[in-house]
């Protein structure tokens, strides 16, 4: 049994993800999911239980937090490694090795469990939860799910009684969802108490026996199994959050891509080194100045074709035509601009308003247009009030819409986005889809590369499907298709 | 051809051997003998891995370098050039051995056997332990780096306009960020799973020196003692 009682919690050094006087019980058995807006507090009371906090994320605590009659504050988190695990975020920061046998063993072996055990516990680890064809295998060759379903496991191996999830399926795409959502499922069966923080809600519907829903640090509503599964689209959009069920989620978006310019990209053909992966598409014919949405299971080669699109793999001798133009690799590198997943590897100097003024490279431009420009585009993005800010000082969003801008500053004519939404409550996600709207309407012709169908249907006009590096479908986003588009993410449930 | 597969121990004592017999400078032609064979296995075990062409690559270089040193280059050459093929053999002679020993060590080594090597060596965990997250690391530099510098040729700033201090700025300000980042979330995720507990870490992989374990051991070791003994006992 969990038990936190009159916890007030405040990190060191920022208001955000505090909580104010919360007290929760959550029974043996019980599967509980926390949803909220981002710094609502759901992550800080995975870290409560955890130990994480007050051991590891300083800050001011008072209050009390029990798991299992061991109080939190005066129990070392390497005695917690065994009562309760942990599945984070990020698959590419949570691996200890490099390999993924080693990366299931890590635990085991800290505790100093004797090596015939830690073998023969990865062994039943790999048959229960089906990954014997993961095992010895290198973590950087793996999927994204792949990764995470090695860190289920990993978490597993010590067979603690409370699981404890930090957004699990912010990187995952739909397949893998469901791959989850069958060990989540699994663990639940095993009776194994599972606290899950998420802002994707819809593969939990069946699993969770209690849903809170925090705001600001406390609270604010609690739903039980049946009120769960009753919620409506309506409902949850309402309260906020992300939808529960995908099949009622509507389609008013209205298409514009009425445009008679077409793009054309032929012959992009393309294998990495590997002689497996890469795409191959010898002619894709799309609309000009609207959102396209690139969408396709993990491996499909959605990224390949982003890179390509931009020019960043030399080695592709596919053409992109726009309007009289033919544009080879090196020359789509000047015409597109890409929003990264990881925003931080695209941010480069001291100041917001400075990353913009880099991106203008119009060398008949002086000094005070471009200032001028770079403090209209600041303005569009909501950004004027940080423009002297440190970009590694901002918030995940505030990053994203820096990148952003000074895309627009670059003035090419195509932005493409790689995942803009992973990780994304409802609000900001709507808030991505407003700028990116705005962007179709500056002109610009938008590539998406996403697994989020809710995001999706909230802003795109065009889909592009792509399987094996092949195009699958191409078709404009209406209210018929949308119908198969829902039909494409919710097939795997 | 049947992959190699070495104890992490001997590649340790590989690493240091190489290391040192090819920085420190040779006179006699003993002492080249032994400097070529101790930089051809390390070249050979990059084929071993598969990398045929930076093998055939660095041969062909070292090569170059090899006849550069021997035909052109003496002590009393003076010049822009020949200070740059010093640099240049300098580079390829006596670093690029140790860095392909050093590649090959990182890249064939498991973490998990690594740790077994250090437990067997009785080095304390704290230290194995940090020395596994430096060798878990250099990949996601990699990965990083690489996707920083995809990012600088889409703005058009990979040469930041000739600036080499930016251009270096550019490409470590976010490196460093991210692995910062990555870093904390590494060590939260594993504090979660029992690092740090106050009992002897446990390892499932079994150490064994097989016969080509013994063969490099005693032909870097006779190697040694052979340089040693031409350069500092005659």
């Amino acid at each position: 049994m969990i038990e936190i009682k009159n916890v007030n919690f405040r990190y060191k050094g920022t208001d955000e993800g505090g909580l104010h006087d919360l007290s929760l019980t959550i029974n043996d058995g019980e599967t509980v999911l926390l949803c909220g807006s981002s710094g609502c507090g759901k992550t800080t009371i995975g870290r409560l239980i955890n130990g994480l906090i007050p051991h590891y994320y300083k800050g001011e605590l008072t209050g009390s937090v029990t798991v299992n009659g061991r109080d939190i504050a005066k129990t070392e988190l390497y005695d917690l490694a065994g009562v309760v695990g942990t599945v984070f975020q990020n698959p590419r920061s949570q691996f200890f090795a490099i390999d993924t046998d080693g990366e299931i063993t890590f635990g085991a072996e800290n505790i100093g469990m004797p090596p015939e055990a830690i073998i023969s516990r990865k062994n039943d680890t790999a048959n229960e939860m089906h990954i014997e064809r993961l095992l010895d295998r290198s973590i950087f060759e793996l999927s994204g799910g792949e990764k995470q379903i090695i860190a289920c496991a990993s978490v597993s191996v010590l067979s603690p009684d409370i699981m404890v999830l930090d957004e699990p399926s912010s990187n995952l795409d739909s397949s893998a969802i469901m791959k989850l959502k069958a060990i989540l499922a699994d663990w639940k069966s095993h009776g194994k108490t599972i606290i899950i923080a998420e802002h994707r809600l819809y593969f939990l519907r069946e699993l969770a026996d209690r849903m809170l829903l925090l705001d600001n640090g406390r609270i604010t509503k609690e739903l039980c199994a049946d009120e769960i599964k009753a919620l409506t689209f309506a409902d949850t959009e309402q309260m906020g959050i992300r939808p529960l069920s995908l099949t009622d989620i509507g389609y008013s978006h209205e298409s514009k891509s009425t445009q008679n310019e077409r793009l054309t990209l032929e012959n992009f053909v393309f294998t990495y080194k590997d002689g497996k992966h890469g795409i191959n598409i010898p002619e894709l014919e799309l609309p000009t100045r609207s959102i396209i949405a690139i969408i396709g299971h993990n491996g499909a080669g959605k990224s390949t074709l982003a890179r390509n699109i931009c020019g960043l793999e030399k080695k592709c001798k596919g053409v992109m035509k726009l309007g009289d133009k033919t544009l080879k690799a090196k020359d789509r590198l000047r015409s597109c601009y890409m929003i990264m997943q990881d925003v931080n590897h695209q941010l480069f100097t001291e100041s917001v308003r400075d990353e913009v003024m880099l991106s203008i490279t119009d060398k008949q431009m002086t000094d005070t247009d471009k200032l001028q420009k770079s403090t209209e585009i600041l303005t569009q993005l909501d950004l004027s009030a940080y423009s002297d800010t440190h970009p590694m000082a901002l918030s995940g969003g505030q990053k994203q819409r820096t990148a952003i801008a000074s895309g627009i500053a670059s003035s090419k004519p195509i932005i493409i986005f790689d995942e803009p939404t992973s990780g994304l409550d409802l609000a900001h996600m709507k808030q991505v889809a407003g700028e990116i709207l705005k962007l179709r309407d500056m002109g610009k012709t938008i590539f998406i590369v996403t697994h989020d169908m809710e995001f999706i249907l909230s802003c795109c006009d065009h889909i592009v499907r792509l399987e094996e590096g092949r195009v699958v479908g191409n078709t404009t986003l209406n209210q018929d298709n949308a119908a198969s588009l829902r039909q494409f993410f919710v097939s795997e449930i | 051809m049947i992959k190699i597969h070495l104890d992490p121990r001997t590649k340790l004592f590989m690493i240091f051997a190489v290391s040192f017999i090819v920085m420190v400078n040779a006179v006699s032609p003993m002492e080249w003998a032994v400097r070529i064979i101790v930089t051809l296995i390390p070249v050979f075990l990059l084929a071993n891995e598969g990398r045929y062409v930076s093998a055939l690559r660095f041969l062909l270089c070292y090569g170059a370098a090899l006849l550069l040193l021997r035909f052109y280059i003496s002590a009393e050459s003076t010049g822009v050039i020949s200070a740059l093929l010093v640099g240049y053999c300098g580079i390829v002679a006596q670093f690029m051995p140790a860095m392909i020993m050093a590649w090959y060590v990182i890249h064939t080594t498991k973490i998990g056997e690594f740790m077994s090597a250090m437990q067997k060596m009785h080095i304390p965990d704290g230290i194995s332990v940090s020395l596994a997250v430096v060798m878990r690391f250099f990949p996601t530099i990699k990965e990083e780096y690489l996707s920083i510098n995809d990012a600088m040729k889409m703005r058009g700033i990979s040469f930041a306009g000739g600036r080499i201090t930016k251009m270096i700025e550019y490409r470590l300000v976010p490196l460093m960020f991210s692995c910062l980042n990555i870093g904390e979330e590494l060590s939260a995720a594993a504090v979660t799973r029992g690092l740090g507990a106050p009992v002897r870490r446990t390892s499932p992989v079994q150490l064994r020196f097989k016969a080509a374990d013994w063969l490099m051991i005693v032909v870097f070791a006779a190697s040694m003692i052979l340089f040693v003994i031409s350069k500092y006992f005659r």
